[in-house]
Parts: C-alpha cells; sequence; structure tokens
C-alpha cells in the first residue's frame, strides 16, 4: 500500500474543487460561465451558490480528512491486531445526524426565499418578450411592439435567433413550443426555463451591469436530431439603441434603398462593417416596399462581436459554392416573389406580399443578423449560399429542403435532378442581404 | 460427475457444484449459477456501455469533433445511459443478489427458483433486443429519460424508439419477477435465528432495493404502456396536437427515476457495509442506524422526484417542497458515510483491492452527494441542470459509487464464487489507474458545466473555455479503459490459475464465510443456527464479538422452532433434517464432494421451460416492430406475435405442471 501518498491524494481531489470558487472570480476565460453576476437573477443564485460551496467545500474537506486520517491512523500494522468490537455510539450517532440537519438548514432557508423571489410575477413595466422554440431555432417576438401588417392585421415585431435587450430594463419572457421540449438559457444572464408544450412559462431578469454585449444562449433541453445546434444570439444595448433597433425592425422589408447611406449612429456605430456587401448602389428604386432608410442603430456592430459569440462551425466536406458570383438583388427578389426556389412556402417577409409563410424564421430584417441556422453559421454570402443549397447537408435534421440543383439530399436519399442554380442562389443571397 | 477432475493436487476435496456443460448452464435453477450467468453478461455489457462511453468522449475530446454524426451520437448517449443502468449495474447488482442472498441468511435457494431462471433470461433476452438495434441502424436515440413529445411518433417515427419502449418493458419484466423472489426468499428462508436485525448489511440493502423495485417499475411500465399505445395503436396520452401534457410524461419517468438512482446505489452501499468491517476487523458501526438510514433513503427516494424538473416551472411551492425533500435525503446519506468512517476508526484496517474500492466509494459518493446537495436548491440548480455539472455529479454517484462497491463486491466475492482469488497486484492496479481515471474523466466536467456546457451536444464550438475540460475528461476515460483491460485480464487469468481460496479468504464474518468456495450445490449440508450479526466470527474467534444489546431477543422461540416448525416442510431452503437442524450451531463446513443427492438434500430440478417462456415473451415483444415498420406488415406482425405466445404459454404450463423437485 502506498500509504504515504495518500495526503497527495487529497490535494490532487481538493484543489480543483476549491477553484471553482475562485474561478467565479475571473470570467474571462470562461465567457458562458454562470458566475457573471450581470441580472439580480445571476446575482441571488451566485449568492445561493456561494453558500452552497463555501458549506459543500467545507463538508468535503471535513468528510474527506477524517477519512484519510482514519485509514493513516488505523492501518494494520500487526496481523495479529484484534481491535475492541464497538458496536456503536449513540451520541455520536445523534451528533452525525443533527449537525447536517443543521447545516441544510441554512442552504434550505436562503433556498426557499430565492425561490419565491425569482419566481414571483414580474413587474408590469418589464419588456415583454415571446420566446417560441422550433426544432432546431429559436423565434422572438416583441408584443409590446406592433405595427400595422397586411389585410388589416396587427403585426409584431419578430426575429429569429438573435435577442436584443435594452440594458437596465427587466425583460421578461413568455416562453412557448410548438413542437418539442426545448430549454432557454443564457447562462451569463439567468438559470434556465423549459419551453413545454401546451404550457407558457415564465422567466425574467434586468441585465444591469454589463456594457452593451454579445452573449451566447444555448437550448438545454435535448430536443432531437439537432439539439447541439441549437443556438441563438442575445444582444444587450442602451436603452436608446434597443429603440432604434425595434424602430427599424418594425419597418418592412428594407429592400431597394437599404444602406445606402448609413447614417451615424450616436450610441454606436452604424452596421457599415457587415461582411459580403453584394449590394448593388445603383439597384432599382424599391418595387414593393416603401423605400426605409436604416437610422441610427438597426444591429450590433459586428467588429464589437467576441470570438466566442461567432459561429466556428466547419464546413461539411463536398459543398461548394462559386464565391466569385455576384448576385442582384432585384432579380433575386423577382424570382423568390414568383415562388421560385419554394421560399414564400416557409417564409415572411414583411412588405413583400408573396412571402408569408409561417413555417420557418421571420426574414424580414434577415440581413441586419449576424449568424443563420440557429446560430449555427456566421451570417456572410458565403454561408448563406451554401445554405439555400444544402441546408440538410449543412446542419443535421433540418426542415429547410436541399434546393441545390444536382444536390444530394440526406433526407430523401436522392441527388436533386432539378433545383436551384448558383446563379439563382447568389440572386437569392443578394436579396437576403439586402434586407438590413 | 463430480468437478474435481481439473482440481490441483493439493486442494482435496472440491465442493460438488452439479453438471457442468453448455445445458446444464441453460437449465441451470441454482440461484448461485444464475448469480454467475448475470455477472457475466452484465460485465459484457458493461463493457458495450464503456465503448460506448469512449466513442461519445472521443467525440467530444475536442471542439467540432466529427467522430459521430449528430444522429450517432444521440444513438450512443442514449445507450450508454440505458446500458449502464439497465443492462449493468442493475444486473450487476442481480448478481449479487442472486448469489449472496441465500448464502447470507443461511438457505439452500431462493424462493422461487424457476422464475429465478426465468428472470435471467428475460434480462438476457431483452438486452440481447435492445442492442439488436444497432444492427438495424436505429438504436434508442430520446435520451435515456424519453422525454415526451420527442419519442412520440410523430417527432420519431423510425423504430428507434420503438425498440426502447420495447426493450424497457421486457428489462422490467425480469427486475419485478426477482424482486418478488428475493422479497419472499428474504422474509421465508432465513436460517434459524436470523432476526431481521441479525441479517447482513448487504441482505438489508438488496431487501429495500426489492422493494423499492417492486413499486418504482409498475410507474415506469404505465409510462412506457402509453407511449406504447400512443405509437402503435393511436391513442393520445401525449399527442401534443390534442393538448396532452408532455409533463406527465415526466412526472411518471421520475417517480420512478428517482428511485431507480437507489436502486442502482444501494446493492453497492451493502457490498461496502460488507467489505469495510471485515478489513478493519470490527463489525459494523451502528448497525441498526444504518438498516434505518436504508429504509428512510428509499422511503424519501420516493418523494423528491421532481427535483429532476425545477426547469419545468413547476411553480414556487412544487419547487419548495421538492427542493427541501431532496435535502433531507442527505441525512441518512451522511449518517451512512460517517458509520463506514467509524467502522474503521480503532480498526485494523487491511488494504485489499476490495478494501480499496469500498474505501473509494465513501470518497467519491462523497463528492456526488455534496454536487447533490448544491443542485437541490432549485434557483442554483436553474443554473446547473442540463449541463456537464450534473453529469459529473451522478457519474460520481454511478462510477464513484456505485461501480466502485460493485468493483469492491467482485474482488470480496469472487474467491467464493470461482474458488480461487484475483490476483490482488493487478487487482491493486486496476484500482488506481480506475481512481486516477475517474477523477480524471469526471471532475473536469464539473468546470464544463459551470462554465456554461450543456449536457447531450454532439458539438461544441472552440472559444468557450471548454476545450481543456473536455479533453481532460477525454483522456481520463482512455485510462479508465486502460483500467478496465487490466481488470479482465485478471478477471479471466484468476478463474484459469488463481490462487485457491479456500472457505474463508478474508476472514469474513457472515455465514457465506462458513462454507466452501465454491459452495456445494445445496450450499449448506446443515442449516446454521444463527445467534448473532456475525456468525461466522462467532465461530472463528469466540468471545471476541461484544454482546450486543437486545440482539437475543426471541432466541427462545427459535429454539422450539428449530426443531418443530421445519420437520415437514420438505422445502429446500428450510432445514430439512430435524435432529440436523436442532445441533447445527454455525460451524465450518468443510468440502465433501458429495452431491445433494448422496446427502439426500431436495433440489430442484434444472429446466429449459423458463428460458422457452422467456424467449416466447421477447419473440412476442419483438412482433409489434413489424407492425411499426415504414411499411407496416399487420399479418407478419400477428404471426411473430402469436407464435411467440405461444411458446410462451405452451412453457409456462410445462414449467407450472411440472413439480419443482422429485417427490420422495
Amino acid at each position: 500500500m502506498p500509504v504515504p501518498h495518500r495526503p497527495r491524494r487529497l490535494l490532487a481531489v481538493a484543489l480543483p474543487f476549491l477553484a471553482v470558487a475562485l474561478a467565479a472570480c475571473s470570467n474571462a476565460e470562461y465567457p458562458n460561465s454562470i458566475f457573471h453576476r450581470h441580472t439580480e437573477f445571476n446575482r441571488d443564485v451566485g449568492h445561493l451558490f456561494d453558500i452552497l460551496i463555501y458549506l459543500g467545500t467545507a463538508v468535503f474537506i471535513f468528510v474527506e480528512t477524517l477519512l484519510l486520517y482514519t485509514i493513516f491512523r488505523y492501518r494494520r500494522r500487526s496481523e495479529s491486531d484484534r481491535p475492541e468490537h464497538v458496536h456503536g455510539n449513540t451520541t455520536l450517532e445523534i451528533l452525525w445526524t443533527a449537525i447536517p440537519a443543521v447545516i441544510l438548514a441554512f442552504i434550505a432557508v436562503p433556498t426557499v426565499s430565492t425561490i419565491f423571489k425569482t419566481q414571483a410575477v414580474a413587474t408590469a413595466d418589464a419588456l415583454q418578450v415571446q420566446v417560441i422554440g422550433h426544432q432546431w431555432w429559436w423565434e422572438f417576438r416583441y408584443p409590446q411592439y406592433t405595427m400595422p401588417g397586411m389585410n388589416g392585421k396587427t403585426d409584431t415585431l419578430t426575429t429569429a435567433n438573435e435577442l436584443y435587450l435594452p440594458l437596465g430594463r427587466k425583460v421578461n419572457f413568455a416562453l412557448t413550443t410548438n413542437d418539442v421540449l426545448h430549454s432557454f438559457w443564457i447562462p451569463q444572464l439567468g438559470g434556465k426555463r423549459d419551453l413545454i408544450t401546451n404550457h407558457v412559462n415564465h422567466l425574467w431578469f434586468t441585465p444591469d451591469s454589463l456594457p452593451e454585449s454579445a452573449l451566447n444562449g444555448f437550448c438545454a433541453e435535448f430536443c432531437g436530431t439537432s439539439h447541439g445546434n441549437m443556438h441563438f444570439k442575445a444582444f444587450t444595448v442602451s436603452k436608446e439603441n434597443f429603440e432604434s433597433w425595434a424602430t427599424h425592425q418594425m419597418s418592412p422589408a428594407a429592400f431597394g434603398a437599404v444602406a445606402m447611406t448609413p447614417a451615424p449612429a450616436p450610441a454606436a456605430p452604424a452596421d457599415s462593417t457587415k461582411p459580403a456587401a453584394a449590394v448593388p448602389v445603383a439597384a432599382a428604386p424599391a418595387p414593393v416596399a416603401a423605400p426605409v432608410t436604416p437610422v441610427g442603430f438597426i444591429g450590433f456592430p459586428l467588429d464589437k462581436i467576441p470570438k466566442h459569440v461567432v459561429p466556428a462551425t466547419p464546413l461539411p466536406e463536398g459543398l461548394a459554392f462559386n464565391e466569385q458570383l455576384k448576385g442582384d438583388p432585384e432579380r433575386g427578389r423577382a424570382f423568390v416573389s414568383a415562388g421560385q426556389g419554394g421560399c414564400v412556402g416557409c417564409h415572411v417577409i414583411r412588405g413583400n406580399p408573396m412571402m408569408a409563410g409561417q413555417v420557418g424564421p421571420n426574414l424580414t430584417h434577415v440581413g441586419s443578423r449576424t449568424t443563420i441556422a440557429g446560430g449555427y453559421y456566421p451570417n456572410d454570402a458565403k454561408h448563406l449560399a451554401l445554405w439555400i443549397k444544402n441546408a440538410r447537408m449543412m446542419k443535421p435534421g433540418v426542415t429547410m429542403p436541399t434546393l441545390g440543383k444536382g444536390q444530394f439530399d440526406p433526407v430523401m436519399k436522392m441527388t436533386l435532378p432539378a433545383g436551384l442554380t448558383d446563379e439563382q442562389i447568389a440572386d437569392i443571397v443578394a436579396y437576403l442581404q439586402a434586407l438590413k | 460427475m463430480a468437478t474435481t477432475a481439473s482440481a490441483p493436487a493439493y486442494a482435496p476435496v472440491e465442493s460438488y457444484v452439479g453438471e457442468s456443460g453448455l445445458w446444464s448452464w441453460l437449465t441451470t435453477v441454482d440461484h448461485k449459477r444464475i448469480g454467475a450467468l448475470y455477472l457475466f453478461t452484465a460485465l459484457f455489457f458493461f463493457l458495450v456501455g464503456g465503448v460506448e462511453a469512449g466513442l461519445i468522449r472521443w467525440q467530444l475530446a475536442q471542439p467540432n469533433g466529427h467522430v459521430l454524426s449528430a444522429e450517432a451520437y444521440n444513438q450512443m448517449f442514449t445507450m450508454h445511459g440505458t446500458t449502464m443502468i439497465f443492462l449493468a449495474i442493475m444486473p450487476l447488482s442481480a448478481a449479487f443478489f442472486n448469489y449472496l442472498i441465500p448464502l447470507q441468511i443461511g438457505a439452500r435457494d431462493v424462493a422461487f427458483p424457476r422464475l429465478n431462471a426465468f428472470s435471467y433470461w428475460v434480462y438476457l433476452f431483452g438486452a440481447i433486443f435492445m442492442n439488436a438495434s444497432w444492427f438495424v441502424g436505429a438504436a434508442p436515440n430520446g435520451g435515456w429519460f424519453g422525454y415526451a413529445p420527442l419519442t412520440t411518433y410523430q417527432f420519431s417515427p423510425g423504430l428507434n424508439i420503438d425498440f426502447w419502449v420495447i426493450g424497457l418493458q421486457i428489462l422490467g419484466v425480469s427486475s419485478l419477477a426477482a424482486a418478488f423472489n428475493f422479497i419472499t426468499t428474504i422474509i421465508n428462508m432465513r436460517a434459524p435465528g436470523m432476526s431481521l436485525m441479525r441479517m447482513p448489511m448487504f441482505t438489508w440493502n438488496a431487501f429495500v432495493v426489492q422493494f423499492l423495485l417492486v413499486l418504482a417499475f409498475p410507474v415506469i411500465t404505465i409510462a412506457l404502456v402509453f407511449l406504447q399505445f400512443d405509437r402503435f395503436f393511436g391513442t393520445q396520452f401525449y399527442e401534443i396536437a390534442a393538448g396532452a401534457d408532455p409533463l406527465l410524461w415526466q412526472h411518471l419517468f421520475w417517480v420512478f427515476g428517482h428511485p431507480e438512482v437507489y436502486i442502482l446505489i444501494l446493492p453497492a452501499f451493502g457490498l461496502t457495509s460488507e467489505i469495510i468491517p471485515v478489513f478493519s476487523r470490527k463489525p459494523i458501526f451502528g448497525y441498526p442506524v444504518m438498516v434505518y438510514a436504508t429504509m428512510l433513503i428509499a422511503f424519501l427516494g420516493f418523494g423528491v422526484w421532481a427535483h429532476h424538473m425545477f426547469a419545468v416551472g413547476m411553480g414556487p411551492i412544487g419547487d419548495t417542497v421538492f427542493g427541501v425533500t431532496t435535502l433531507l435525503i442527505a441525512i441518512p446519506t451522511g449518517v451512512k458515510i460517517f458509520n463506514w468512517i467509524f467502522t474503521m476508526w480503532g480498526g485494523s484496517l487491511k488494504f485489499t483491492t476490495a478494501m480499496l474500492f469500498a474505501i473509494a466509494l465513501v470518497g467519491e459518493f462523497t463528492i456526488g452527494g455534496i454536487s447533490g446537495v448544491m443542485h437541490a436548491s432549485p434557483p442554483a440548480d436553474l443554473q446547473q441542470t442540463d449541463t456537464y455539472f450534473i453529469v459529473a455529479h451522478f457519474h460520481y454517484v454511478l462510477f464513484g459509487g456505485s461501480m466502485m462497491g460493485i468493483f469492491g463486491g467482485i474482488y470480496f466475492y469472487f474467491p467464493k464464487i470461482i474458488g480461487r482469488m484475483l490476483d490482488e497486484g493487478l487487482g491493486k492496479l486496476h484500482f488506481w489507474i480506475t481512481f486516477v481515471g475517474m477523477n480524471l474523466t469526471f471532475f473536469p466536467m464539473h468546470f464544463s458545466g459551470l462554465y456554461g456546457m450543456p449536457r447531450r451536444i454532439y458539438q461544441y464550438e472552440p472559444n468557450q473555455g471548454w476545450d481543456t475540460f473536455n479533453m481532460m475528461s477525454s483522456v481520463g476515460t482512455a485510462i479508465l479503459m486502460l483500467g478496465t483491460s487490466v481488470f479482465i485480464w485478471n478477471f479471466f487469468k484468476s478463474i484459469k490459475s488463481g490462487k485457491i481460496a479456500g472457505n474463508d479468504p478474508w476472514g469474513g464474518g457472515t455465514l457465506e464465510w462458513l462454507i466452501p468456495s465454491p459452495p456445494p450445490e445445496y450450499n449448506f449440508a446443515q442449516i446454521p443456527r444463527v445467534t448473532s450479526r456475525y456468525p461466522a466470527w462467532d465461530v472463528k474467534s469466540p468471545g471476541l464479538t461484544a454482546e450486543v444489546p437486545h440482539s437475543h431477543r426471541g432466541d427462545g422461540r427459535i429454539d422450539v422452532d428449530v426443531a418443530s416448525k421445519h420437520t415437514a416442510d420438505g422445502h429446500p431452503g428450510a432445514g430439512h433434517e430435524p435432529e440436523q437442524a436442532a445441533e447445527a450451531a454455525p460451524h465450518i463446513e468443510i468440502a465433501t464432494g458429495k452431491s445433494a443427492k448422496d446427502l439426500g438434500i431436495p433440489m430442484p430440478n434444472p429446466t429449459i421451460k423458463p428460458m422457452f417462456c422467456a424467449g416466447g415473451m421477447v419473440i412476442m415483444f419483438t412482433g409489434l416492430l413489424a407492425y411499426h415498420t415504414t411499411t407496416p406488415r399487420p399479418a407478419l406482425a400477428l404471426a411473430v406475435i402469436l407464435s411467440g405466445a405461444m411458446i410462451m404459454v405452451v412453457s409456462l404450463y410445462a414449467w407450472v405442471l411440472t413439480p419443482l423437485e422429485d417427490h420422495h
């Protein structure tokens, strides 16, 4: 028996455990750490976690030290050892029933008060956000931001996979799903809450102790094939920028006059760094939508997005797109509006009356988003083109069909004889990218 | 024939363990052979589950891993969990239940030997059925928890979930049949003088586990039957379009699922409670409290299920109730930890491999217990649930707890089962590699979880701060696999050429150490009369065991019983010959090489019928699959179901109409 090694064994186990508590102080390397105390929710949970980790560590050290001391102290020294047969000790046994009970009381009391505090009904002034889970992407709706839609209906500000939150204002999420269960989680801002079919769940917090930031969000409940690819991005922005963003998002599809004159925003630079600007400056006037000039803050500046929030998914093998092709947005618009490619069946582009499908993400301002496909790929010309060409190869299990001509559809297990050519895809990409 | 043919010269007589040959194994109703079958089968599936774990960790070793596709990964983690729980740890525990319970209570077999064989065959066929899904490319992929509505036909139309739903029901039959059998055995077949409060700790833990099984498995069966009817026959228990509440599944599943955790851990606790006293040369500290703690854990275990569901939005009252009851479970569990430590306190500790594993259980389970308390607090749990922190927690419980205890149990009881010792040098190598590998695999998962890594994701992106921890976990898994290879080598090497064990290689205190290793087919030539908790110590070192107050209550009554009660009872478990039984104070039985027939002990006859009955049942279930392929073939389904049912019913009648043992 290598007895002398035992204290080292204790250290080896105890040190990393302690390090958890220390690591809580240094979040830089761990961008999705739960120890970011950016909201009252995370501060409350953090306070509880402190109690748990300190008491837990104390119990751990006590028990393991006692164990190691016992096995060291009472190791057999001679084969003729005949220790006294002790059957028990009532006092001791009552003690180690009672002391843990007291320790648990120290956990239970703040636990219960935190339960009732965090699960109270959110105050009325909160920003309401409706979160709808889909296999495998997120729909976000802002029911306090509505505008007149087609045929006398009222449209609600709707976006996908990118969540904008004003700093310093409480946000109350109403969580629902139309398919399987999902779980909504932004570790930096708060705990999870499941999306349960035929239920509406709520979660609220106030992002108040962080600068304008880009954060990762995840689906935390197993939801099928691409559960691991069901991400979203959360952007916390100033109240002014949030209102500016919301005003822009409420406008119909901006195609036609988009990004002609990017006016400098007061709080943040305009979105001039958007990649793959295949937008023809001299495009024809908007034939469908009323020309809208984006003013102010219309999207989180790409150059301020940290590396860990930018998708780094490698492209599947065997997929290629001629990147030299420069599409024409007007041609793309006309193409999809004529029902070509089938886009109209699933997607909404407000301002384009042909685009009214309710299955997939709302694409009204897709050009202002930083990611596509449930936060799985960056939103640039190349990824967008490949996505349209063969989404089912790009992300396992997706509903979006494979559209490229001659592409292999992994669900149908066949190569498509007909479909979109690279030129047509380039046009569609140009159109979508113009939808700032 | 006797099995002494290959015995070395220095082993004068080996005990008569019965016929050998394939047929004797297929027809055996001997609880020891069935225990051995469980042991070998479950170890095989432990390796299968380990390979699945290895593939999972290979995939996750680096960001954007591409060893497995998303779909293959989902099948892999579902089958890893399902295999380890239902096909490895539970049957490993069942191996010990089978082997040890009759030996520890001084019986000659279980109450229903043929039902016992049936349980094993159902388990084996169920395990094969479940894994056959790999070969048709449709392994279950909905997670071991199988949450509806993902597992409903609408979202999982393939055969994958069908295999899972049917497979779990098959395995449930096995567990339930075994549980009733062991409860009956323990209640009815204890040797004279073995009051409940003199039962060995392992038997106590096993006893409690059987009640957990009996109470928990019907609940999952209901959940599964609902799902099966939804999938096959168009009911709408979980049909969301019809307004179903998916929480129905979750509640039913976890009402089973949490007691299941104790079904997995209590047998290992029992083994630890046998090992520690022997290698401390002291009786278990606070025997009654250990018993009450076991019962309390089991009882509270039924009142905490919704702590798996803190994120579903039960509301503050529900969260409070389940948070607090969960915290309460820490108390009896802590009592066990301290009682083990104080069993060692003041003892004379010998660090055999079995003892090392038992001590490791105490140390590692403590870590799992502490992290368990951390997510018993619902608000804190909202930041922990469904992350790798939980994965770390339950692997400390299930690997650091259950598997450490089971490994300890294997090292401890291998000599009894095989008659030869496992190599201690290789054993210690196995232990230390496993100890290092286990902590390296699972400790970093605490960090990846707290740093935001969700569970059940087949890929993760770089730059998230998770790379190092994942690489550590994967390296740890490789080390674990190395350790397991050492164990497997040791296992087979020692079966062939291990040191001859003799009756009692460790100085054990319970009845099984008074009889030869391996025990003869009838276990005890004379049923012993038990007067203390450690009858073997009474024999081998009389006077050492201090008097336990109140432990002699009822002994007078038993003396009368010994002479009269069992006389007319021809059952193999009871003392058959009154004049022998009356004098059968605990004593060391020497291997005689005599068979039960030589001694005039009636033993149940071997029979193939339980195996046929189990096979028919599984064929019957399999028929459903044909009903549900993309091109349903109802005629084929019906034909398979009916032929399976026929085999089952015919063999069941043949079984029931054949007497258990010869009349004489």
